[in-house]
């Protein structure tokens, strides 16, 4: 809680504070418009001969009115830019935890859906201010206030006041916070529940539908719903509750405000024209207090998501170190892998099993393999975003690190991510300062000249107003044109093609194969398409070589071999063989 | 952006709006009697009466107080009662809607979309029910009371409060016009700016391979900062409609004070009535204020009440019948005739004629896009087709969307959904009361007896979202283990390999072929491998069949076939 939170209050203490005084003063405001007016009638009814006397009274009566309006505001504005300001910090900060272990996430972050999971987190903690924090400070100092003025008259009274506003500002959140902590939790358990088994319904829904079970899931859906209201029904219940006390609360504390400003008066320490206004003004401040409780109700709510953020950063070893340069020559990039181990946790296999590797310059690999034979772990190894148990991955005699990536591996995803900006931008993202002819040259090696010539904006098209248009294959040349830019010897492509159709297929490895003509590519594929066009050909097996050569070698000497590329050939080389 | 306004009519609403009524006028009657008997009391206290006469004034402001804050939560109870049953109304009504619906609007919608419409949309239309009706009824009721309350003691203080109710509306047309322009105009930065930190967040491992991810924090906080600008713009002009409420409804109470003084000064009117207006007067414009509030709530409330009473009517007209001349029978065969299937304005499928025979493999092939899923979509009864026939034992239908049909269907699509339960159940998913041995017997066939000896609890190991995930080969092997054990006579594939590596598709191809040799088995597929074992073939562009036929006969005769081989030949010779 500590760590997402306090750090900004401090930060913005003078902003916050100020904050505060503007919600305080919105309400003092109220309650001296209350008071003067209740003191203003209250004297005039005693009809004076001279009006002055109730000239200051009128005057303040207005500009409490108008300062009742401008407070709150000003609190309101102000609170929202120290939010939106937190906000921002937030994200930064966030964005480096992230960032600095890009490669290391465990599984489970690595899906779009957490990373928008976290940062609606962040925005939550909006929130946190505006409805909680806020509002509970603007409580406490009102009613500190309130209770200092009356004990300069009265400490008895004033003791008296304090626990009854105290049950209003204390006791009831108090309460509330333990209930609902409680009923919260089973909402949300109950209802995460039924997303789960409702998700469950719809996805598969034919197969619901064909097992003739789908009463089942029906029946299930109405139970869960009537425990989810059951609970609902808990939570209403103690807020009808709790508004009664507190409403209780708030006219004992006016009934006793009434009778004490009597007292006073008998003693003669104040005139009964202030009776009234005593009275009103305790409207204002109650109302101004039970309000509190719902602010404090919400805490739990943001538990779940200070705890996820907690999670990520406890994870996380925030290394901000400088950038090093590749120290080795960048042209004709031979990679080396002698004796790589790697395991990503001590009790499992090795995903990476002692392998031997030399990719020659300007040498196009294909890797094959089943899911979960170390392909991706391969990649990572020969990328240097994780450091191998034992053995070393060399490019041209240097060891492979992380911050060489920019310079020396460029990497092509399965699904490549195109910023929510214009294509231009997404291929200069690799080198900003690239020269309009350089970014043409790659567009033309990525082949989307006719795709750009077709758009009305040309190369100023917005990425994600086409989104629904741009094809799978498109997105790739794209992402394929920014790593050209890039201007990497080395070229790694982790499936690239998945997914797509056959000739959408042929045509984006051939131009891929034809871009990267001068440089080393290591391309991991799950199929044979295009094994021919690849100088070497890989397979893996439990992060071991099960087979490797040159196409057109295995398929001469390797019957295994000849029965797969048969297979994903389909039919010509059957007619052929027949 | 759609949405309803005015009172929700929903079955019971009339009823719930009466005693709403009647609990409202109640109130606003005890708001007028708390503070009566206020004013008396500090107005008898003020004149010196001894305290112990006005005990029966406080007793009784005291008693209204409480009757006033009870009622109010009598309402808040009623209406939390009715929105419950509506939201479970509506939810069980929904949940008929998604199981009986031609589930290509499913698909159209998105499957995610549709769980949160019936969780979190009916939530927050409850939260909706609970605050709109009392909030309505409260603007109308409280004020006018309470005015004529006043406009009986004082007819200025009167004309004050009703004079400034118009003056406010229309400041707050205004203000909120303005700031409605200045949002729109900031809208598009706005979102840009908003989703750019997401953006960053999905794209982090890409920059990260580029090298750039350090240096993009910097646009990170420049975003914010932007971001923070045009918000605060935004705002300032959006906070100055409530302004405009405070500063009237506030200023005008000022009125009402100066007034009374003035006039009692002169001694036009007493301190009780002057006093008891004061009291009242705030009381007069609450209500009105409380309009604004929760502006999200009611408008995600509205847009949910919306969205979900268009799907309820839409689906209102689909029910799931039961035919038994669907059954598939030994000599059943199926026949499409000119089916058409259109959505909006795109067609999807035209013109097709296919006939299906009792048993035997048959294509479905083309490029993506060309509507091959949509074909099986069709015959896997997801959908209504928009014109033409499909035959079945000699009767003519218009969806196969039909619980007999379901009987005789396996359909398993290219990423099959499993079931967050044991391996076990979800293999008998389609025969519950299948037991252990056969199950086993299932497993063994279908090649996942290596994997599941290897898992500590065997078939009983959960799987699917909160258990072992499995590759996508074995995803495969559970749908078709499902298909084989419940003994269907037709199995519907839609692209099952072209997402596995090539030694898990070989392994796949050849249990396919060797156990569902007897059924109906259509597969739509761009992989050209299965063609070779295809005993018919239909080839689709662009929602047509362009050619049909054997293998043998589409590579001689079709061009289109030629076509799509074409890239093969040309590599190799």
């Amino acid at each position: 809680m500590n760590k997402w939170i306090k750090p900004y209050l401090k930060k913005y203490k003078g902003q916050i504070s100020l904050t505060i005084l503007f919600g305080f003063l919105g309400v003092t405001s109220g309650a001296m418009l209350l008071f003067v007016s209740g003191y203003l009638i209250s004297k005039s009814s005693l009809q004076p001969v001279n009006i002055l006397i109730v000239y200051v009274p009128i005057v303040a009566v207005r500009s409490f009115s108008i300062a009742q309006a401008v407070f709150p505001y000003l609190e309101k504005l102000l609170g929202h830019n120290i939010v939106l300001r937190i906000l921002g910090n937030l994200r930064e900060r966030l964005y480096g935890i992230l960032e600095s272990q890009t490669f290391h996430l465990k599984k489970k972050y690595q899906t779009g859906d957490i990373l928008g999971v976290l940062s609606d987190d962040i925005e939550r903690l909006q929130d946190f201010y505006i409805k909680t924090a806020f509002p509970s400070i603007i409580g406490l100092v009102i009613y500190t206030i309130f209770i200092a003025v009356i004990g300069a008259f009265d400490l008895v009274f004033m003791v008296l006041m304090m626990l009854v506003l105290g049950v209003i500002l204390f006791l009831m959140p108090y309460l509330s916070y333990k209930k609902n902590k409680i009923n919260f939790t089973n909402l949300k358990q109950k209802r995460n529940r039924m997303y789960r088994h409702l998700t469950d319904g719809v996805y598969g829904q034919v197969d619901w539908l064909a097992s003739g079970r789908k009463d089942e899931v029906i029946n299930e859906f109405a139970r869960e719903n009537k425990e989810l209201v059951t609970v609902e029904k808990k939570i209403q219940k103690w807020r009808h509750f709790k508004e009664g006390i507190l409403r209780l609360s708030a006219s004992v504390a006016i009934i006793l405000m009434l009778l004490w400003s009597n007292i006073q008066t008998e003693e003669g320490s104040i005139t009964a024209t202030l009776i009234a206004a005593f009275v009103l003004m305790t409207f204002t401040i109650t109302d101004a207090l039970i309000p509190v409780s719902e602010a404090i109700e919400e805490v739990p709510t943001y538990v779940d998501s200070l705890n996820r953020m907690d999670e990520i950063e406890g994870t996380s070893k925030v290394l901000d170190e400088e950038r090093i340069s590749f120290t080795g020559k960048l042209e004709n990039a031979e990679v080396v892998l002698r004796d790589v181990s790697y395991s990503y946790d001590t009790t499992e296999s090795k995903a990476v099993n002692h392998l031997n590797l030399t990719v020659s310059p300007g040498e196009k690999l294909a890797i094959l393999g089943k899911s979960g034979t170390g392909k991706s772990t391969l990649l990572k190894l020969i990328a240097g975003v994780i450091k191998p148990d034992t053995g070393e991955v060399k490019i041209n005699g240097v060891k492979m690190k992380s911050d060489y990536l920019a310079e020396a591996v460029a990497v092509l995803n399965q699904k490549p991510h195109l910023f929510n900006t214009s294509i231009l931008n997404n291929i200069k993202i690799a080198r900003p300062e690239a020269t309009e002819q350089e970014v043409n040259k790659v567009i033309e090696q990525a082949q989307l000249n006719e795709l750009i010539g077709s758009l009305p904006e040309g190369l100023n098209t917005h990425v994600e107003e086409m989104g629904q248009r741009f094809s799978g294959g498109e997105r790739q040349r794209i992402a394929f044109a920014r790593i050209l830019l890039q201007d990497t010897p080395i070229i790694i492509m982790d499936e690239p093609t998945i997914g797509l159709d056959p000739i959408t297929e042929k045509e984006l490895l051939e131009t891929l194969i034809l871009g990267a003509k001068e440089k080393t590519v290591i391309w991991v594929t799950h199929h044979l398409a295009g094994a021919e066009m690849m100088d070497q050909v890989m397979f893996l097996e439990d992060g071991k070589t099960k087979m490797y050569g040159r196409h057109d070698d295995l398929l001469k000497t390797n019957a295994y071999y000849k029965k797969l590329y048969e297979m994903d050939d389909g039919v010509f080389l059957k007619q052929k063989t027949l | 952006m759609k949405r309803k306004r005015g009172l929700p009519t929903y079955p019971g609403s009339r009823n719930l709006h009466i005693k709403l009524l009647l609990l409202i006028i109640l109130e606003a009657m005890s708001i007028v009697a708390q503070a009566t008997f206020l004013a008396r009391a500090i107005v008898l206290l003020f004149d010196r009466i001894p305290v112990t006469e006005v005990f029966i004034e406080m007793l009784f402001f005291f008693i209204a107080f409480l009757i006033r804050y009870g009622l109010n939560q009598w309402q808040i109870h009623l209406a939390e009662n009715y929105a419950e049953k509506i939201g479970t109304m509506l939810r069980s009504e929904l949940m008929d809607a998604y199981f009986t619906n031609r589930s290509q609007t499913l698909q159209n919608e998105g499957t995610g979309r549709l769980v949160t419409l019936a969780i979190e949309g009916i939530d927050q239309l409850k939260a909706y029910l609970e605050i709109i009706s009392i909030r309505m009824l409260k603007t109308f009721i409280i004020p006018i009371t309470v005015l004529v309350v006043v406009y009986l003691q004082d007819f200025i203080s009167a004309l004050i409060l009703v004079i400034t109710v118009p003056i406010v509306i229309i400041f707050m047309i205004l203000l909120g016009v303005t700031a409605e322009k200045q949002a729109d105009k900031q809208y598009e930065t706005y979102r840009l700016l908003s989703n750019h930190f997401v953006d960053s967040l999905k794209g982090l491992e890409t920059l990260s391979y580029l090298g750039k991810s350090k240096e993009h924090k910097a646009s990170i906080e420049e975003v914010s900062e932007s971001y923070r600008k045009a918000t605060m713009k935004t705002l300032t002009f959006a906070f100055l409609s409530s302004f405009a409420l405070d500063f009237f409804t506030s200023l005008s109470i000022a009125f009402v004070a100066v007034g009374l003084g003035l006039r009692l000064i002169d001694g036009v009117i007493l301190l009780l009535p002057a006093l008891t207006i004061l009291i009242l007067a705030p009381e007069y414009y609450s209500p009105i204020k409380d309009v604004g509030k929760d502006f999200h709530a009611t408008l995600d409330g509205q847009l949910a009440m919306q969205d979900i009473d268009q799907f309820i009517e839409e689906s209102k007209t689909l029910t799931l019948n039961h035919t038994e001349n669907l059954t598939w029978k030994s000599e059943s065969e199926l026949k499409l005739t000119h089916v058409d299937y259109q959505i909006n304005d795109a067609i999807l499928l035209k013109d097709i004629n296919i006939n299906l025979p009792n048993k035997g493999l048959i294509g479905l092939i083309g490029a993506s896009g060309a509507g091959k899923s949509t074909l099986i979509n069709v015959l896997a009864g997801r959908t209504e087709i928009t014109e033409g026939t499909i035959k079945v034992n000699q009767e003519e239908f218009k969806t196969l969307h039909d619980e007999a049909w379901f009987e005789n269907i396996a359909y398993i699509p290219q990423h099959p959904y499993i079931f967050p339960a044991s391996i076990y159940d979800n293999i008998r998913f389609y025969q519950p009361t299948a037991s252990k041995a056969s199950v086993d017997k299932i497993i063994k066939q279908i090649g996942l007896n290596e994997f599941v000896n290897e898992l500590p609890n065997g078939m009983d190991e959960l799987i699917g979202e909160s258990g072992r995930s499995l590759s996508g080969g074995q995803e495969q092997r559970v749908a078709m283990a499902r298909a084989l054990l419940s003994d269907k006579p037709i199995i519907l594939l839609d692209e099952p390999t072209a997402h596995l590596d090539i030694e898990t598709e070989y392994d796949i191809k050849q249990v396919v072929l060797e156990l569902f040799k007897d059924k109906l088995m259509i597969i739509a597929t761009h992989r050209l491998h299965w063609m070779q074992d295809l005993e018919y073939i239909y080839l689709l562009d662009e929602g047509q069949i362009i050619a049909q036929g054997k293998e043998t006969d589409l590579s001689e005769t079709s061009e289109a076939y030629q076509l799509l081989n074409n890239r093969k030949r040309r590599d190799l010779t």
